[in-house]
C-alpha cells in the first residue's frame, strides 16, 4: 500500500502536483492522465529525483521520501525509464545483476534471483549476450528484468509500452501479468494511453493537472464523466 | 566458473606477451631504450587512471601528472629520510598520498560536472607546479624539504634487487602489471558495474541503488594511487626528478595522449605510454626534435575528439574484432550492430535525466 | 622576512599588477567572446598568441624584416589559426559535450605549441616594442608606454566588446547564442556569421595579448600557451559571461600576484593566486546549485 499524503511540487510558478492525496494499493495500479498531468512527476518524487515541497509518501508504513534516492532503489522502490537505460558495455546478465551488488544475500541467492528475473522477462537465453546487440523490446524487458530482481517492494513502469509494436506490446502485458504471482511487490503502471492500463490493472488513478480526479477499481475510475471530459478535453484541444 | 575460465583464457596470451616483453626487452636494447622503455611503463600507469577517469565516467582530470609528482616527491623524501626503508614500500606510501590528495581533487566533481571539474583540476596541477618549484624535489638534506642543509646531494634508490636497468625495467613492469590487474578487478566486479551504470545516466544508476557519490569519489581516488605509484617508479628510474617536468603542458598532455591512445581500453594505456615516452625517445636518438613528438600528440588529441572517440586501441581492437567475425561469418550481426561507443554515449543519458526533469 | 615595503615599491608592483592584470583581462575577454558565441572555451588561444610573438619575433625582429610588417602578420596569423580551429576543427565537435570541445581547442594548441618548440629552437628572450622606449614618471616610478598602454588597452577593449555587443546585429545573435544556442537558430540567427566574427575577435585579442605578454614579462612558447590559465581563471570570476567582472578578476590577479613579491617568503608561491581565485570562484559559484539528476551540465 503506497500513502500518498499531500504532496506538492513545485518548479517556480507551475505545480506539476497539487496536494496531492492518494492511497493506491492492488497488485496492478495504473495512473493514467493526460500529458502534464503530472504522473511522471509523481514517479520521480518516489525515486526522488524530484523533491516534494511538502507531504509524505509512505510504503507499507515506510516513509520513503527520508531515504536518499540510491538508498530507495535498495530497499525496493524500483522504476523502469521513458528512455530505456540499458548499458551496452555489459552483458545483459550483468544489467540485472548490478541491481543486486549491494543486496544483503548470498552470492547463490543473488544468482538465483537474476535467473528468476531473466526467465520471467524470457530473456533468459540472452543473459550471456552483450546488451548492445539487444533490440528495442528486449532492452524494454531488461529494463523490467532489473525492476523485479530480488525484494522489490514497489515496481512502477513508467510507459512501457511506448515505441512497441502491437505484437510486442501484446506480449510485455501478458509479462506485466504475470508479475504479480512471481513477486510480491505493487506494480504501478503509468501511461497516458488508457487501453493497457484498462487491460490488466486492478486500480486505476486518473490525475489532471497535478490533482487526482478519480481513483477506483479500473472500469469505475475510467467511466468517471469528469476522466471522460478530462480525455474529451484534450481530444479537442488537439484536434 | 565458465567465466572465470573464459576470462583467464583472453588473458593467457596478454601473460604470455608481457613475458616475453620482460625477458626480451632487457635482453635486446640499450640502457637508453631500456629507460625509455621503463618510461613509457611508469607513464602509462598513470594513464591508466585518466582513461578510468574518462573513459568509464566521463570526467576529465588534468590534475594526474601533477599527482605523479606528488608520489615522486613522498616517495623520494621517505627514501631519503631513511635508506633502510623498502623502496617498494615508499612508493605504495607515495601512491596512498596521491590517493588522498585525487580524492580530495575529485571532491568537486560530486557538485561540478565536465568544464568545470575539468578546471578545477587543471588549477590543482598549476597549483602543484608552483609549489614544487619553489620547494623543489628532496636532495637528501634536512628539513622538511629535504634540501636544507650542506650534505651531498643524493639520488633515488632503486630497490636492492633492481639496482641496474634491466631489472628495474622488469621491476616497473611487475609493479605495472599489479596495478593494471588492480583496474581489471574493478571493472569485472561491483565498481565496474556501478560505473558503466554512472555513465549511462546518474538517475539509472540512483535507481539500481548506485551510491553515485562514492563511486565517483572512488575512481579519483584510484586514479590517484596509480598515478602516485607511477611517481615512485618515476623518481626511482630517472635518479633526480625536475620540477620542470611538472608544469601545465605534462598535464594536458597525459590527458591528451590517454584519450588519444583509447580511454576505454586498458590496452589504450599501454599504448599511451609508448607514445609518450617511445616517440620522443625514438626521435631524439634519430637526430629529430623531438618537439615534433609534441605537434603528433596535439593532432592526435585533435584527431580521436573528431574522428576516433575510442582512440587508437578502440580502432586496433575494432579491427580484431571485424577479423574474427570476417573469419566465422556466424557473428557478423554483433559486429555490424557494436557500433563503436564514444564517450558520448553517456550524453544519451541526458534523454533520461531530461526525462527525469520533466 | 619582508623587505622593505615602502610607498615606491608597492606603487612600483601596483603598476606592474596592472600591466600584468592587463594582459590577463585582454586573453580572458578573447576566451569569454568565443565561449559566448560558440560554445568553446578555447585552450588554444594562448598557443594562438604564443606563434604570432615569436613569428614577429623570430621572423621580422630578429632577421631584420620591416617591424610594421612584423606586426600586421603576426596578428594575421593569429586571426587565420583562430579562424581555422573555429571553422573548420571546431564545427566537428558542435554536438558534443563542452568538455569535449575544450580539450579539441586543447588538442589544436599543443600542436602550436609543438610546432613553436620545433621551428624556433634559439631562445630570443624578450621582445623589444617600439613603446618602450618611451616613458614617463608617477611620483618616483618610471612608466613605460608600453605598460601604460596595456592597461588602457584592457580597459578599452572591454568597453568596445560590451557596446559591440550591446549594439550591433552581430553582437546582439552573439549574445542570444550565449543563451540558447538551439533556439537562435531556429529563430534564424545567422550562427555561422555570429560564430565567425567571434573566432576572428578572439584571433586579434590573442595575437595582441600575445605580443604584449612578450614584451612585458616573457618570450617563451610555454608561458605563452599558459597564459591562457590565469585568462580562464579570469574569466571564470566573469562566469564566462560578464566582460566586467572578467576584467576586474584579471586585475585583481595580476595586482595581488605583483605586490605578493614584496614578502619574500610568500613570493615563490604568488602564481597560487590565479590559480586559488578560479578555484575557489568555480567552487563558491557552483556550490549554491543543487545538485541535479538532470545532468544540467550544459
Amino acid at each position: 500500500m503506497i500513502d500518498i499524503d499531500r504532496v506538492t511540487v513545485q518548479f517556480g510558478g507551475v505545480r506539476p502536483l497539487d496536494d496531492l492525496t492518494l492511497q493506491l494499493d492492488g497488485s496492478i495500479v495504473g495512473i493514467v492522465g493526460p500529458n502534464g498531468a503530472g504522473k511522471t512527476t509523481l514517479l520521480n518524487v518516489m525515486s526522488g529525483f524530484v523533491t516534494a515541497s511538502t507531504g509524505s509518501i509512505t510504503v507499507d508504513g515506510t516513509d520513503i521520501l527520508a531515504m536518499t534516492p540510491y538508498k530507495r532503489a535498495r530497499w525496493g522502490i524500483r522504476r523502469t525509464f521513458q528512455t530505456e537505460q540499458v548499458v551496452n558495455e555489459l552483458t545483459v546478465h550483468d544489467n540485472v545483476a548490478v541491481m543486486l551488488d549491494t543486496a544483503r544475500l548470498s552470492s547463490a541467492e543473488k544468482a538465483a534471483s537474476t535467473r528468476q528475473a531473466l526467465e520471467i522477462t524470457g530473456l533468459a537465453h540472452h543473459a550471456a549476450r552483450s546488451a548492445r546487440v539487444l533490440n528495442a523490446f528486449e532492452r524494454r524487458l531488461v529494463e523490467l528484468a532489473r525492476a523485479i530482481v530480488g525484494t522489490p517492494k514497489v515496481i512502477m513502469m513508467d510507459e512501457p509500452a511506448a515505441g512497441l509494436s502491437n505484437l510486442e506490446t501484446a506480449e510485455l502485458r501478458a509479462t506485466i501479468a504475470r508479475l504479480p504471482a512471481a513477486t510480491s511487490a505493487m506494480v504501478v503502471l503509468i501511461d497516458h494511453d488508457v487501453e493497457l492500463i484498462a487491460a490488466i490493472c486492478e486500480n486505476t488513478a486518473v490525475l489532471d493537472f497535478g490533482e487526482l480526479i478519480a481513483y477506483g477499481p479500473t472500469a469505475e475510475s475510467l467511466s468517471d464523466p469528469k476522466v471522460r471530459a478530462a480525455y474529451l478535453g484534450v481530444a479537442l484541444e488537439q484536434s | 566458473m565458465t567465466r572465470v575460465g573464459r576470462e583467464l583464457g583472453r588473458l593467457l596470451p596478454v601473460a604470455i606477451v608481457l613475458l616475453f616483453l620482460a625477458w626480451w626487452i632487457p635482453a635486446y636494447f640499450s640502457s637508453y631504450w631500456l629507460r625509455a622503455f621503463t618510461a613509457a611503463v611508469v607513464y602509462s600507469l598513470a594513464a591508466l587512471g585518466v582513461g578510468l577517469l574518462y573513459g568509464r565516467l566521463g570526467l576529465v582530470s588534468l590534475a594526474n601528472f601533477a599527482l605523479l609528482g606528488v608520489g615522486a616527491w613522498v616517495s623520494l623524501r621517505l627514501a631519503l629520510h631513511d635508506p633502510h626503508l623498502p623502496v617498494a614500500a615508499n612508493i605504495v606510501v607515495g601512491g596512498v598520498v596521491a590517493a588522498a590528495l585525487g580524492t580530495l581533487i575529485g571532491l568537486p566533481a560530486l557538485r561540478l560536472r565536465g568544464l568545470y571539474l575539468a578546471l578545477v583540476t587543471l588549477m590543482s596541477a598549476g597549483a602543484f607546479f608552483v609549489v614544487i618549484n619553489a620547494i623543489g624535489f628532496p636532495e637528501g638534506g634536512s628539513g622538511f624539504t629535504g634540501r636544507g642543509g650542506s650534505g651531498a646531494i643524493r639520488n633515488a634508490p632503486r630497490p636492492s634487487f633492481a639496482e641496474n636497468d634491466s631489472a628495474y625495467f622488469r621491476f616497473a613492469l611487475a609493479v605495472a602489471i599489479l596495478g593494471f590487474a588492480l583496474v581489471l578487478v574493478h571493472l569485472r566486479t561491483r565498481p565496474g558495474r556501478a560505473w558503466a551504470m554512472i555513465r549511462r545516466s546518474e538517475a539509472a544508476a540512483y535507481s539500481a541503488g548506485v551510491n553515485v557519490t562514492m563511486y565517483k569519489t572512488w575512481a579519483f581516488t584510484l586514479a590517484g594511487f596509480l598515478a602516485g605509484v607511477a611517481g615512485g617508479l618515476y623518481a626511482a628510474n630517472i635518479g633526480r626528478p625536475g620540477t620542470g617536468d611538472f608544469g601545465a603542458a605534462s598535464s594536458m598532455l597525459l590527458f591528451g595522449i590517454s584519450v588519444s591512445a583509447g580511454s576505454f581500453h586498458l590496452l589504450g594505456a599501454a599504448l599511451a605510454g609508448l607514445l609518450a615516452r617511445g616517440l620522443p625517445a625514438l626521435f631524439s636518438q634519430r637526430g629529430i626534435n623531438a618537439e615534433i613528438a609534441n605537434m603528433i600528440f596535439g593532432f592526435l588529441l585533435m584527431f580521436s575528439l573528431t574522428a576516433a572517440p575510442e582512440g587508437a586501441a578502440g580502432q586496433l581492437t575494432g579491427l580484431a574484432r571485424s577479423m574474427r567475425a570476417r573469419l566465422s561469418p556466424r557473428k557478423r550481426r554483433a559486429v555490424s550492430d557494436g557500433e563503436p561507443a564514444g564517450v558520448d554515449d553517456a550524453a544519451n543519458g541526458a534523454s533520461a535525466a531530461a526525462e527525469v526533469g520533466s | 622576512m619582508i623587505a622593505a615595503i615602502t610607498g615606491t615599491n608597492l606603487l612600483t608592483f601596483l603598476i606592474t599588477g596592472l600591466t600584468v592584470g592587463g594582459i590577463y583581462a585582454l586573453s580572458a575577454l578573447g576566451l569569454v567572446v568565443v565561449y559566448r558565441a560558440t560554445g568553446v572555451l578555447n585552450f588554444a588561444q594562448g598557443a594562438v598568441g604564443a606563434i604570432a610573438a615569436l613569428t614577429l619575433a623570430n621572423e621580422f625582429i630578429g632577421k631584420g624584416r620591416p617591424e610594421a610588417l612584423g606586426y600586421i602578420a603576426a596578428v594575421a596569423l593569429a586571426i587565420v589559426l583562430s579562424l581555422f580551429y573555429g571553422l573548420v576543427i571546431s564545427p566537428r565537435l558542435s554536438r558534443r559535450d563542452p568538455i569535449v570541445r575544450a580539450m579539441g581547442a586543447l588538442g589544436f594548441g599543443l600542436f602550436i605549441l609543438g610546432f613553436c618548440g620545433w621551428r624556433w629552437t634559439a631562445r630570443i628572450q624578450k621582445l623589444d616594442l617600439p613603446t618602450d622606449e618611451w616613458s614617463f614618471k608617477i611620483g618616483e616610478v618610471t612608466v613605460t608606454l608600453t605598460r601604460a598602454l596595456v592597461i588602457v588597452l584592457a580597459l578599452v577593449v572591454t568597453v568596445a566588446i560590451t557596446a559591440f555587443l550591446n549594439k550591433t546585429r552581430v553582437g546582439l545573435s552573439m549574445r542570444s547564442l550565449a543563451n540558447d544556442r538551439e533556439l537562435s537558430s531556429m529563430l534564424g540567427v545567422d550562427v555561422r556569421r555570429a560564430e565567425t566574427v567571434a573566432w576572428l575577435m578572439g584571433g586579434v585579442i590573442a595575437g595582441l595579448s600575445g605580443i604584449l605578454f612578450g614584451a612585458t614579462k616573457q618570450l617563451d612558447a610555454s608561458s605563452l600557451t599558459f597564459l591562457v590559465i590565469p585568462a580562464i581563471a579570469a574569466a571564470v570570476v566573469g562566469q564566462l559571461k560578464s566582460l566586467w567582472w572578467t576584467f576586474a578578476g584579471a586585475m585583481l590577479i595580476g595586482v595581488i600576484e605583483a605586490e605578493l613579491t614584496n614578502f619574500n617568503r610568500i613570493s615563490p608561491y604568488k602564481d597560487i593566486t590565479q590559480l586559488a581565485v578560479g578555484a575557489g570562484v568555480i567552487l563558491l559559484l557552483q556550490r549554491s546549485r543543487v545538485v541535479s539528476f538532470v545532468g544540467a551540465d550544459r
